[in-house]
């Protein structure tokens, strides 16, 4: 045995990776790789903050007219603070505030919590729609997210959780809930559902069981237009508005329709963002495809020429620092651009 | 279209299935804390997934994997990724698998602690080539530099933990209790 071979031998034998964790794993296995391919195209993981994280399919369209106000007033009203005094960051709303109806139809149907301490506010809202939504609330470094879904996914979720460690009862706005703990010392409250709908609640890394009983402690359940009052004053104007400041020198593929935006008009500017670009990415893709299937071949170009030209869009390149949006975007834009329909792309523009 | 997407996800799944426990030893042989490697596969993976199209071909999918974690396991150490929520089973299984710290033979220990104290690519070196098994060019395709490099390296790596720990190999059994991963010799 040559030198290196007995220095070999040493390090191999002193091998962390033991026979006994690898061999041992069962089903393990096999659902992560049902849960890993089951994400979605659009999210990024690796090297970006926490934000990037967040760009997620779209489900389900809620239509309804469009009777939008362009600012909501809203009076701050003084409560009972539990930490050192300060406002309260719940608000009402002016009695003369006009809400979306999009906007009213799932604030009537949500179960409306907010953090009723000082600091707490809405930092994303990532999806909106009455059956499933997102938002996040921020104080300093602290974030908790609310996610809620039909009473009919309880069951599976509750289960899924067990997964994790025992259940722990607790009472969220004098409802019962339950607090499970992840080892990377995150927390996730599952309520039990009340009026058809629960809601998940997930802190990020680094809470104490006392800080997570704190805020719990000062969630409330509030009305409908409480609860709207709370969300950013940008969510709630008129979507063409909005989507006139994002559309600034996007060319619009034919047939183009800035009314048919109101079904993701509640979002935050970052998610609106998203769906109004996706949109017309899905519109320029289908007139590319009508064209080539047709010999169009002026048309082809021009599609082509709109897609690649979308590395200078403003509303994209604005988006380049807060999330990974803008490199889904060009990723299949290019391609497109190049002459090739890309695998996937439905998936990830959510075109429909 | 749909054969395209069809292909890509067959030979996602072919390539978790044969390399899932290539990547979850490379993790645990690089973490802390061995419920860590749980984070590193999920990510790994979920890059993985994400890039199918962008998977190579053959045994090459296995060195790609390896340099993917390499970049996941830094960007872990400077603290910019989150707790992959979709490993926690594997998490929760590795917790209950891993043995008590407590119950290692000191030797190996000992040899650990040395590896600790090489200088990062001498000891990704090594580590690659006695763990992983790979030979040099395969190394040298995950770390980003040439074999000749490897070569070089590799040496140094083992005439420096040579001096650390010297080169008796012990009572038997303390080589074959151990994952075997096949060591081929270096391709001079």
């Amino acid at each position: 045995m040559t030198s290196a071979e007995r220095v070999d031998r040493l390090v191999r034998a002193a091998d962390p990776a033991r026979p006994e964790v690898i061999g041992s794993l069962g089903g393990v296995k096999q659902s992560l790789l049902e849960e890993i391919m089951s994400e979605p195209m659009v999210e990024r993981v690796v090297e970006v903050p926490r934000r990037r994280l967040r760009v997620r399919r779209f489900a389900g369209v809620v239509t309804a007219a469009a009777v939008l106000v362009s600012v909501v007033p809203a009076s701050i009203v003084l409560r009972g603070s539990s930490e050192g005094g300060g406002v309260s960051p719940i608000v009402s709303a002016d009695a003369q505030v006009v809400y979306p109806p999009v906007a009213m139809a799932v604030a009537e149907r949500n179960p409306r919590l907010l953090i009723d301490r000082p600091g707490w506010v809405v930092s994303t809202v990532s999806e909106f729609e009455e059956d499933h939504g997102s938002i996040a609330f921020r104080r300093g470094g602290r974030e908790l997210e609310m996610t809620w879904y039909p009473a009919t996914g309880y069951a599976d979720r509750y289960a899924d959780r067990r997964h994790v460690g025992p259940a722990k009862s607790v009472r969220v706005d004098d409802w019962p809930a339950e607090v499970f703990q992840y080892l990377s010392g995150d927390f996730s409250v599952l309520s039990r559902p009340r009026d058809g709908m629960f809601v998940e609640m997930r802190t990020s890394e680094g809470w104490s069981r006392k800080d997570l009983d704190r805020v719990l402690a000062d969630i409330v359940r509030v009305d409908a237009r409480t609860w709207l009052a709370a969300l950013p004053a940008e969510m709630m104007r008129p979507v063409g508005e909005r989507a006139a400041e994002v559309l600034v020198g996007v060319p619009l593929p034919p047939g183009f329709d800035v009314a048919a935006l109101d079904d993701i008009s509640v979002r935050d500017g970052y998610h609106f963002g998203v769906g109004v670009t996706s949109r017309v990415g899905c519109g320029w893709i289908a007139e590319w495809q009508r064209a080539r299937a047709s010999g169009d071949e002026a048309a082809v170009r021009r599609a082509a020429d709109a897609l690649h030209g979308s590395h200078g869009w403003r509303v994209l390149r604005d988006m380049d620092a807060a999330g990974d949006w803008p490199e889904v975007f060009w990723e299949y834009a290019d391609e497109v651009a190049a002459g090739t329909l890309p695998a996937g792309y439905v998936q990830g523009w959510d075109c429909r | 279209m749909s054969s395209g997407t069809e292909h890509d996800e067959d030979r996602f799944r072919r390539v978790y299935a044969e390399d899932f426990d290539s990547l979850l030893a490379y993790a645990l042989r690089r973490v802390a804390h061995p419920e860590d490697a749980a984070d590193v596969v999920a990510e790994t993976f979920l890059v993985a997934w994400r890039r199918r199209r962008d998977l190579p071909a053959g045994g090459e999918a296995r060195l790609w994997l390896y340099g993917v974690a390499r970049r996941v396991l830094a960007n872990q150490h400077r603290g910019g990724v989150r707790r992959q929520r979709l490993g926690e089973r594997l998490r929760q299984q590795i917790v209950a698998s891993v043995a008590d710290p407590g119950s290692e033979v000191p030797e190996r220990l000992a040899v650990r602690v040395a590896l600790a104290g090489l200088a990062e690519v001498d000891r990704e070196v090594l580590m690659l080539t006695v763990w992983e098994g790979l030979r040099p060019h395969e190394a040298a395709a995950v770390l980003g530099v040439g074999p000749a490099v490897v070569r070089t390296r590799l040496a140094r790596a083992r005439a420096r933990l040579r001096g650390l720990v010297g080169d008796d190999p012990g009572p038997p059994g303390h080589v074959l209790d151990v994952l075997t991963a096949s060591t081929r010799k270096e391709d001079r």
